[in-house]
């Protein structure tokens, strides 16, 4: 009789149970799993601005997600920090091209959409 | 294999004739004859009775494993049901495995210790597939300690040796009574959930195939 492949008892055992979890694993997700996908839908159509912050001695780069129609709801991320303001700077660039949604720029916030009051 | 295959009518011839006459009891004249050729023909492809007898259970394990490869296709009781049918159907045709159980482990150290390894792995799918019903909630937790490795074994010994005591008592063989004999053992376990799909996805299938 040609040699066989044979797995320990144990082994099989654990393969088992995988498939047993699988079965458990494997069912539909309810709405409220995935709401992050609609509630963050907003930031695929925001201007990404880079900005650089001298603290703690080093150069902290920010990037900044501002709604291109509604610039009063944007949200702010810390992402790296360089002891180097050029390098903090180049990093910031190419950070802000990796986030934003066109990487040529053509979204950015208008002033105007503002409303500020001058008086 | 294909249909028409030498190998293949010899296989069969002597799986028939190890079932009626037993493992022992057969000559390769009685298969020559059974297949329609000569003995210096069946000597051509198997060179003695040893060599068709690993031949045998070389496709008896390959069956078996197919049987096993179908654990949780599906989760629910009835992929418990599918695999009982196939487990009927494998030791109603191979039933000289019992018959001659004690002449094998004498004869053929490497096929006991084949099966020793193939048992093992039924008893752990049976009582990996009772985990599996309680996470469902088809089955009671385990009442006490150690229940379900008895369940286990119940459930296994009704598998493997419900075809050999049916013969014994004179009863007949239907693939029906065969799973209720299985399932009787899981009904005590049912929760309410379990026991309602039982009722409802089983019994219809175990009643007609």
């Amino acid at each position: 009789m040609k040699a066989r492949f044979s797995i320990a008892a144990d082994v099989y055992a654990k393969m088992l149970d995988g498939l047993n979890d699988l079965h458990q694993l494997d069912i539909l997700g309810s709405q409220f799993d995935l709401r992050f996908i609609s509630d963050d839908y907003w930031l695929g159509d925001t201007a990404v601005i880079d900005k650089l912050f001298y603290r703690k001695g080093a150069w902290e780069v920010a990037l900044v997600f501002a709604h291109h129609k509604c610039p009063v709801k944007f949200i702010a991320r810390r992402i790296t920090r360089h002891s180097c303001p050029k390098k903090a700077a180049q990093i910031g660039h190419y950070l802000r091209r990796a986030a934003a949604k066109d990487q040529r720029g053509t979204l950015y916030v208008d002033i105007n959409e503002l409303n500020l009051p001058y008086n | 294999m294909p249909v028409n295959n030498t190998k293949h009518r010899i296989l069969e011839a002597s799986v028939h004739l190890f079932n009626t006459h037993g493992l022992s009891n057969v000559r390769l004249q009685q298969i020559a004859d059974e297949v329609g050729i000569s003995v210096g023909n069946l000597a051509y492809h198997f060179k003695n009775k040893e060599a068709i007898t690993s031949f045998v259970y070389e496709t008896l394990f390959e069956d078996l494993k197919q049987i096993l490869s179908a654990y949780m296709v599906r989760p629910n009781l009835s992929d418990f049901d599918r695999q009982l049918n196939q487990y009927y159907d494998f030791f109603n045709n191979h039933r000289f495995y019992l018959i001659d159980l004690f002449e094998i482990e004498r004869s053929f150290p490497d096929v006991i210790g084949l099966w020793h390894e193939f048992t093992g792995k039924m008893l752990l799918q049976i009582r990996k597939r009772i985990d599996y019903y309680v996470q469902c909630g088809f089955l009671v937790s385990e009442p006490k300690k150690g229940m379900y490795d008895t369940l286990t074994d119940h459930i296994w010994m009704t598998i493997a040796f419900w075809i050999p005591q049916q013969i014994l008592k004179g009863q007949p063989l239907t693939v029906e009574s065969f799973k209720k004999s299985v399932w009787a053992q899981f009904v005590p376990y049912f929760t309410n959930q379990g026991g309602q799909q039982y009722l409802n996805e089983l019994s219809p299938v175990v009643v007609s195939r």
